[in-house]
């Protein structure tokens, strides 16, 4: 959409994620919510752009924290986050707790 | 713990709103957000309808001097991870966004759903927010609520500026949309025999129409009910318009 693009975390990937970028957009608006593809194309340009973030992440010091976030929310279930189980627990232990002694 | 919610509306398509948002940043107003990386992007193995995006944002931003000196942190560079689900057969947009930095004293949940708006699907959004903010640190109780309170309140001069600088994209994205519905009319005019994508063309073109059909619509509501306004303001006055002036002949004839 020649939109202005937000730059990369790494300066060194900025270049490539517009690329990216460029290339997702035009997919998503004209193919994808179309139904006119049901590929995620683009594999040539996200090749590049995440090559060079995924050796960013782990030169910048971000991976761990971003591991320990991937493992407490994954990806594939569209990260719904276990703390808010943990939180439903204590209240259930409590809730159960309670209506033991009652 | 501390909630908060929110609920508004976009005058524009869920589509739109939908494919905005892969633009959202930079904005001129939410200019704490310094980068935006796409991480991991994949269509669901389930159901091709799905696209799941896990986004990483960088944000800088003033955080209050006695928080940095209690998690003794020297930058103000902050990360937030951002995984969203659209899925374009139900026309919805979820994203779920937690912090990683700071993440073991402070940790903000948030949930963002974008969604046709129910009494007018065709043409506004439905947008629903929800975030949940905790600051962990045992003993120190007054400190945590304290500190979760500072968040809270920036949470929503956030949430403020993040609608006020989305509407902004959004209103120029759809006045691009436009001009290239305008080109793509012209280059029809032009090479009539040129071989591309008529179907779109002519879809981009009774959208366009409809557009515009809509803002003559508008329009004429708008200056029929001003016209209105002005009659009726008129005709509430007509009486002594009419004394006034025949006062004035009156007056003037002796």
């Amino acid at each position: 959409m020649g939109n202005i693009m937000s730059s990369s975390f790494a300066p060194e990937c900025t270049e490539l994620k517009t690329k990216y970028d460029d290339c997702f957009n035009e997919w998503y608006s004209e193919k994808f919510l179309k139904g006119k593809s049901v590929e995620n194309e683009c594999s040539k340009e996200w090749y590049a752009y995440s090559t060079c973030i995924d050796a960013a992440l782990v030169k910048q010091g971000i991976k761990p924290a971003l591991d320990e976030a991937r493992k407490e929310a994954p990806f594939e279930n569209g990260a719904s986050c276990k703390v808010l189980k943990k939180v439903r627990t204590n209240i259930d232990i409590e809730l159960g707790a309670f209506i033991i002694i009652k | 713990m501390k909630l908060f919610q929110n609920t508004s509306n976009f005058e524009y398509p869920w589509e739109q709103v939908s494919t905005a948002n892969w633009n959202k940043y930079p904005n001129e107003v939410s200019t704490h957000v310094i980068a935006v990386d796409v991480l991991r992007r994949e269509l669901s193995k389930t159901d091709p309808n799905v696209l799941i995006t896990e986004r990483l944002i960088t944000v800088k931003q003033g955080v209050p001097k006695w928080i940095m000196y209690l998690i003794g942190a020297g930058d103000n560079t902050s990360y937030v991870r951002e995984v969203s689900t659209v899925n374009k057969k139900d026309k919805t947009l979820v994203l779920k966004s937690c912090n990683l930095t700071m993440c073991n004293i402070l940790k903000v949940f948030e949930t963002v759903k974008y969604s046709p708006h129910p009494m007018d699907p065709i043409n506004k959004t439905l947008f629903e927010q929800e975030a949940q903010i905790t600051a962990y640190g045992g003993s120190l109780g007054r400190i945590c609520s304290k500190m979760e309170d500072w968040s809270i309140n920036r949470f929503c001069e956030n949430a403020k500026k993040g609608k006020i600088g989305f509407e902004s994209v959004l209103k120029e994205f759809h006045e691009k949309l436009k001009s290239k519905v305008d080109d793509l009319d012209l280059d029809l005019d032009l090479d009539l025999d040129l071989d591309f994508d008529l179907s779109s063309t002519s879809n981009l073109i009774v959208n366009k129409m409809n557009d515009a059909m809509e803002d003559v619509k508008s329009t004429a509501t708008s200056m029929f009910k001003e016209t209105e306004k002005k009659c009726s303001i008129l005709s509430d006055y007509y009486d002594l318009f009419i004394d006034t002036f025949e006062k004035d002949l009156h007056q003037q004839k002796n």
